[in-house]
């Protein structure tokens, strides 16, 4: 089958996309017998995989792609702050160091430059009193006409300048340069710290010399120039040490050359008469000097003229030194220079002078030894280079320097002449090294700090995103998973619409078969041989009709969706039935079938009969299946929760079942207190078998799916393996339980006990007793016997057994022929040794007219030859006393059938001889008994009488004998005092049921209705109710109905069926009412129906709702539930479901099958209590 | 009597050809049982009433089917009926192609349902001629004084 598969895999395939299938697989996986199964699942799996992976895949890419997202995010808020924050430190703090380092740059450099300023100052003003004095000085000693004077003149004026330059510290040297050539001065060696006073030779400037003087006052202006003094060679110069502090002589004057030592400010520095700058190098001191010079002027005489030239040098490196302090405590480098780039004074000890042939030389700022120096100029050069700014004031905040950045600025000093230009180079570490410092710090920090927040809440979204891709990887899957639910559901619909529309195609054909039989079966032409075949073919389709719904069931077991059935059925009949149908199998096997019933067991039980029928020839065909050749007995007993008793009658092995799930079922009994109160019968039986047997090892296994004993029976046997799993189900469905049980002999003891509903009318059947009768089983199967024998004398008839002819005739011979003497003896010699059969046939003797049945197998006589027919006729001289019943199997020919029903005393009875058929031969040999007193009193119809015996026993087939037997005794009953022709009809009713029992379907009336003429009016009298909207539906099934008898009024919808039930029903209560009150008046005109026949599909209302209203409006009035049948074109068993849901009673497909639907009407309608059904019977 | 025997024969050969080929079914055959000397035209009858019915059925299921919005359910009742009636006159093959009518209605395959549709109207004209031969071939052996053998 392939359903359970299919459904098994489904589920595999769930299973294992949810993950726990790796437990289940696994443990699964040693079956062999799974294999193919798995591969398939394996396959499908795959494909499921490969589908969540992609799923997968995208929602972690989605998941990637927002991680990433809300990462850059954060990345990009923590670097902002990070900058801003540095910024903000950073720009606020550079700018408030900026502006204070440009003060103090500022600050620095206007120190040198004012010192400067005070250095110019102090030397313009020292010259201009020197002049002032010297002018005095030249006015007292107003044309000196002596050398005397003008040595005393000379001697003055160097007192005079003594003073001015003893007052001045920091001048370098006075000189005062007369008109004559007469040079004074003084000159202070700040190096050495030496005081010199410097003076020309006098002797050269005699008086002699001064005519010329006084002539050349105005023209020799031009000739008393520089060339005048320092090309006067032929003068002697003097220096003279001397006291830097008092001024006295200290040394001797030593000649020098002249000029040699300082600059002598002569006449052409100031030719226009004013003050005069200019910067000089000297040799003897390394840095250079400010002099400036201004004339003296006659004071004498009125047109001016020059009469001497003071020039004042003050040395530059007191600026330097000044610089040199300041850098000291602060850093960086200061210097000045002039407007030309000469430099002035640094704050570095470079040298400020070159010495070349022509003697020092200032140094420009670009060539200077400081590097900074050099390349601060060479930076400001290259920059500004000629466009200077005005005023000369540059600030440069991080002029590159080399490798380090430096502050520049630079400021303008303009004096007359002299104009010089500060620079101040402040290393940029100075100011902002520590800012630096820190904001690099800083920098480093925030960014470590981010970083640091930056892999933190990196991870934190790693960690909390991956809660939501975990939660999204589990939706996905859960998406996959109600994906593959959906799709497993949905094949699963298709399946059971599948099978739906498969049932109802496989039904058409099917009808159609039966049909044909019907047809066939109607034929009188046939004779009974093919008669009978066609009876077979009909049952074998019904079966296989039967067969199909099952398909059906069976994957609602599967499923779990199955429900039971809770109807009220025959237990014992279906067990005949089956044994009788699997006989036939078993026959060709030389296999007995033997049932065995416990007579406690109640006839009737409430139950699902499919279900139990659909266990037990799954039981028993798995015990044919594997059964060679012995004997299959199917026990059955029912089981006494509270009393015990009953088991000391049982056989040993029964005792030991019974304890082995009594244990169980009180257990059960225990569990569910209401047990009793359900009316629950504990049901068991065993299916014993002498076949192949099966190993220990799987009697557990044996019951699971697609599991057989042994591999090599699919081989030997076929089969699915499905069986046992589905009576296993079942079972349990039912509340029981079934396993295998050890057996001392070989073969398999099934064992299983169900739990049925109690009847509400059970009652014994098997009470009664055959007293004074006695039965000779002459029987192949000994096992049948043995249980046949028992239970007769069990009930206390007397039984001899025999198992071949020879004794058969011995026993007879011995027992209906008492008067031959021969027979006396007969037993002694081959049956001296059966002392308890001796003890029987005493027994016997004591009875008194005892009743004798004789049961023969039909393979005790010698059919190979025609020696059966001398044998049969040896039994003919015990016609009179006994009755003969012949027990035939399936291969007995006709003739032997013909010549055994040829005398009117034999019965004929198929194969499996159990109980129910024994009973019935009791039966009927017991009444035959009385029968026959009777014809004997009353003498009337004794041939017709006979003939019915004959003819309804001789026709005895194989099975139901309950009706029968009922009627038997109905007619027995009333025989003496009804007429025969009404006995004729009693007959015919007999063959009818016959002919019922004859079709496997328990519903199924009689088919060959042509040839009985009572079975046309058989639903006589009764009123239907037909609701169908289909005219064509309408009137066939009026025409069936009416030609077995019934009326039947014909509604067109729910509707007016509704109303219709409503008018009987007020009229049936109006008259009760009437009858109540005594006056009986009869409403005729309104119809009471005994049944309706209702479509389900209708206008206006449809059937189902109409039945509801029915049920509803019939328990308004109190009245009893009317039967309605269903008439449906769906054949499901859902839409039984649905019709006997609403309150339907039966339910019939369409097409309309007269007979099913007659049989079902009069089923539904033979048990009413009603007066209309009663005219009929 | 010759020519009574050869209609019964043609009569024979033609019936169970329409079994064969599935036209009609047992059940056609059952409705011939009923009819009896109370109701002689009883086949007739139905059948007649069953091609009026289908007539007026497969016309009322292609109005709904030419609607723009096809009532399914509306088509689907039709067809319910027409195979109620169909299986109910043994018409085997217009009550095949009613099942399959009725699930593609179910399905609401608009196509299908025209398919289905051309198809039983086809069976049903095909039915329907078949039938009146048969008929006609009855009201023959009648006329000719015979029995209308059963099949």
């Amino acid at each position: 089958m392939a359903t359970p598969l299919t459904l098994k895999r489904v589920f595999e395939s769930i299973c294992i996309s949810s993950g726990i299938a790796g437990s289940w697989r696994s443990r699964r996986a040693p079956r062999s017998r799974r294999m193919i199964q798995k591969d398939a699942a394996d396959q499908q799996q795959g494909d499921e995989f490969q589908h969540a992976a992609a799923r997968c895949l995208s929602s972690y890419y989605s998941v990637f792609v927002a991680r990433l997202a809300i990462m850059i995010m954060l990345a990009i808020l923590i670097g902002l702050l990070t900058v801003l924050t540095w910024h903000f430190t950073r720009v606020y703090t550079t700018k408030s160091l900026d502006t204070l380092a440009y003060g103090l740059r500022y600050e620095l450099l206007q120190r040198p430059l004012l010192r400067m300023w005070n250095i110019v100052n102090s030397t313009a003003e020292i010259t201009a009193a020197q002049v002032k004095l010297s002018e005095y000085v030249i006015k007292r000693y107003n044309k000196p006409a002596t050398q005397a004077e003008q040595i005393q003149l000379y001697e003055v004026m160097r007192d005079v300048t003594w003073a001015m330059f003893a007052s001045r510290k920091a001048l370098n040297a006075i000189t005062i340069n007369y008109k004559n050539g007469f040079v004074q001065a003084f000159h202070r060696d700040h190096r050495s710290n030496n005081t010199f006073y410097i003076y020309s030779d006098l002797s050269n400037y005699s008086i002699g010399t001064s005519g010329p003087y006084d002539s050349n006052l105005i023209s020799s202006r031009e000739g008393w120039n520089d060339q005048s003094i320092k090309g006067n060679i032929s003068a002697i110069w003097y220096r003279e040490p001397l006291d830097p502090i008092t001024g006295e002589k200290i040394g001797k004057a030593s000649p020098i050359p002249p000029d040699d030592l300082i600059n002598i400010a002569g006449i052409s520095q100031v030719p226009d008469g004013v003050a005069s700058w200019h910067v000089a190098v000297s040799k003897f001191t390394n840095s250079p000097l400010l002099s400036a010079a201004l004339p003296v002027w006659d004071p004498t005489t009125s047109n001016k003229s020059i009469v001497a030239v003071v020039g004042v040098t003050t040395a530059l490196s007191s600026v330097g030194q000044l610089m040199k302090e300041l850098v000291e405590v602060h850093s960086g480098h200061i210097y000045l220079t002039s407007q030309e780039g000469y430099l002035l004074a640094t704050s570095t000890n470079a040298p400020l002078l070159t010495n070349s042939s022509t003697g020092p030389n200032l140094v420009k700022a670009v060539d200077s030894d400081n590097p900074v120096i050099q390349m601060g100029a060479q930076w400001l050069q290259s920059e500004y280079g000629s466009k200077v700014p005005p005023g000369h004031v540059i600030h440069v905040q991080n002029a590159k320097l080399g490798h380090k950045q430096y502050y520049m600025d630079t400021f303008f000093l303009n004096l007359k002449r002299l104009p010089i230009v500060g620079v101040i180079i402040i290393p940029r570490e100075y100011i902002m090294g520590k800012a630096d410092e820190r904001a690099y710090k800083t920098l480093i920090i925030l960014i470590s700090a981010s970083v640091c927040i930056l892999v933190i809440g990196c991870i934190c979204i790693l960690i909390l995103t991956n809660g939501v891709s975990k939660e999204m990887k589990l939706r996905a899957e859960l998406i996959s998973h109600l994906d593959a639910r959906r799709k497993a559901e949905a094949s699963n619909n298709y399946k059971s619409q599948f099978l739906a529309n498969m049932s109802h195609e496989l039904r058409t054909p099917m009808a159609a078969i039966i049909g044909l039989l019907e047809i066939l079966k109607s034929d009188d032409q046939l004779t009974n041989e093919q008669y009978s075949t066609v009876c077979q073919i009909k049952k074998s389709s019904y079966a296989l009709l039967r067969l199909l719904n099952r398909i059906l069931d069976l994957s609602k077991v599967e499923s779990g969706k199955m429900e039971l059935e809770n109807t009220e059925f025959d237990l014992q009949k279906e067990l005949e039935e089956l044994v009788d149908m699997f006989s036939v199998q078993c026959s060709n096997h030389n296999v007995e079938t033997v049932l065995d019933l416990s007579d406690n067991i109640p006839r009737n039980v409430r139950g699902d009969p499919g279900r139990v029928f659909q266990i037990f020839s799954n039981l028993i065909n798995n015990s044919i299946k594997f059964t060679s050749s012995g004997h299959i007995i199917i026990r059955g007993w029912c089981e006494n929760l509270d009393t015990s008793k009953n088991t000391a009658e049982f056989p040993t092995d029964r005792k030991k079942f019974g304890r082995a799930f009594r244990t169980k079922l009180k257990q059960q009994a225990n569990n569910a207190m209401n047990f009793r109160e359900d009316n629950k019968l504990a049901l068991c039986f065993e299916v014993d078998d002498t076949g192949c047997g099966i190993d220990q090892s799987k009697w557990e296994t044996v019951f699971e799916s697609f599991e057989q004993g042994d591999p090599s029976t699919t081989r030997k046997h076929g089969g699915t393996g499905l069986g046992l799993s589905i009576v296993r189900t079942l079972v349990n469905k039912m509340g029981g339980e079934i396993k295998v049980v050890k057996k001392n002999s070989p073969g398999t003891l099934m064992q299983l006990y169900l739990l049925l509903g109690a009847s509400s009318e059970s009652k014994q059947i098997y009470d009664a007793d055959f007293p004074n009768t006695v039965v000779v089983l002459a029987t192949v199967g000994s096992m049948e016997r043995m249980i046949i024998s028992q239970w007769l004398r069990k009930k206390k008839v007397s039984t001899l057994e025999t198992s071949e002819w020879h004794g058969l005739t011995q026993i007879l011979r011995e027992l209906l022929d008492p008067i031959s003497p021969v027979s006396s003896n007969g037993f002694d010699a081959p049956y001296s040794s059966r002392e308890p059969l001796k003890a029987e046939m005493t027994n016997i003797k004591a009875l008194i007219d005892p009743v004798y049945v004789v049961v023969i197998d039909i393979a005790l006589l010698d059919l190979s030859s025609d020696l059966w027919r001398e044998q049969l006729n040896s039994l003919d001289i015990f016609h009179r006393k006994a009755m003969f019943a012949w027990v035939v199997n399936h291969q007995t020919t006709s003739p032997i059938k013909t010549e055994l029903s040829r005398e009117g005393q034999n019965i004929v009875v198929t194969k499996p001889l159990y109980k129910g058929k024994m009973i019935q031969l009791l039966e009927t040999a017991v009444r035959g008994k009385i029968l026959g007193m009777q014809n004997r009193i009353s003498s009337t119809t004794n041939e017709g009488n006979g003939e019915e015996i004959r003819g309804s026993i001789a026709n005895y087939s194989a099975s139901k004998h309950q009706k029968f037997r009922k009627c038997s005794f109905e007619f027995s009953s009333i025989c003496p005092g009804e007429s025969s022709s009404r006995r004729e009809d009693l007959i015919h009713t007999m063959f009818r049921e016959r002919h019922q029992i004859g079709s496997s379907r328990r519903d199924q009336p009689c088919s060959s209705s042509n040839s009985s003429s009572n079975q046309k009016r058989i639903l006589e009298g009764l009123r239907i109710l037909l609701a169908e909207d289909t005219p064509l539906i309408q009137i066939v099934a009026c025409k069936i109905l009416e030609k077995v008898g019934a009326t039947v009024s014909v509604v067109p919808d729910g509707l007016q069926a509704v109303e219709a039930l409503n008018r009987m029903l007020a009229a049936e209560s109006s008259r009760r009412r009437s009858l109540l009150q005594g006056s009986p008046s009869e409403t005729p005109d309104t119809p009471r129906f005994d049944l309706i026949l209702m479509d389900c599909q209708m206008p206006k209302m449809d059937g189902y709702e109409a039945t509801i209203e029915i049920r509803k409006s019939e328990s308004e009035h109190g009245a009893r539930n009317i039967p309605i049948v269903a008439l449906t074109a769906h054949a499901m068993n859902a839409d039984e479901k649905k019709c006997l849901g609403v309150g339907m009673n039966a339910y019939l497909t369409k097409p309309i099958d007269s007979e099913r639907m007659v049989s079902t009407i009069l089923r539904l309608t033979k048990n009413m209590p009603s007066e209309a059904t009663g005219t009929t019977r | 009597m010759d020519v009574v025997s050869q209609l019964q024969k043609q009569f024979i050969d033609f019936s169970s050809s329409l079994y064969r080929e599935g036209y009609v079914d047992d059940q056609f055959s059952q409705l011939h049982k009923l009819q009896d000397e109370s109701s002689p035209d009883f086949v007739v009858e139905v059948a007649s009433l069953f091609f009026d019915d289908a007539e007026k059925l497969i016309n009322s299921m292609a109005r709904a089917l030419e609607q723009p919005c096809v009532d399914f359910k509306q088509v689907d009742s039709h067809v319910h009926q027409l195979k109620g009636s169909s299986s109910s006159i043994g018409a085997l093959r217009v009550k095949n192609v009613c099942i399959a009518f009725r699930s593609f209605c179910d399905a609401q395959n608009r196509e299908g349902c025209m398919r289905c549709l051309q198809q039983v109207s086809h069976e049903y004209t095909m039915l329907k001629s078949k039938l009146q031969t048969l008929f006609r071939m009855e009201q023959q052996i009648l006329a000719a004084g015979g029995s209308v053998p059963l099949e």
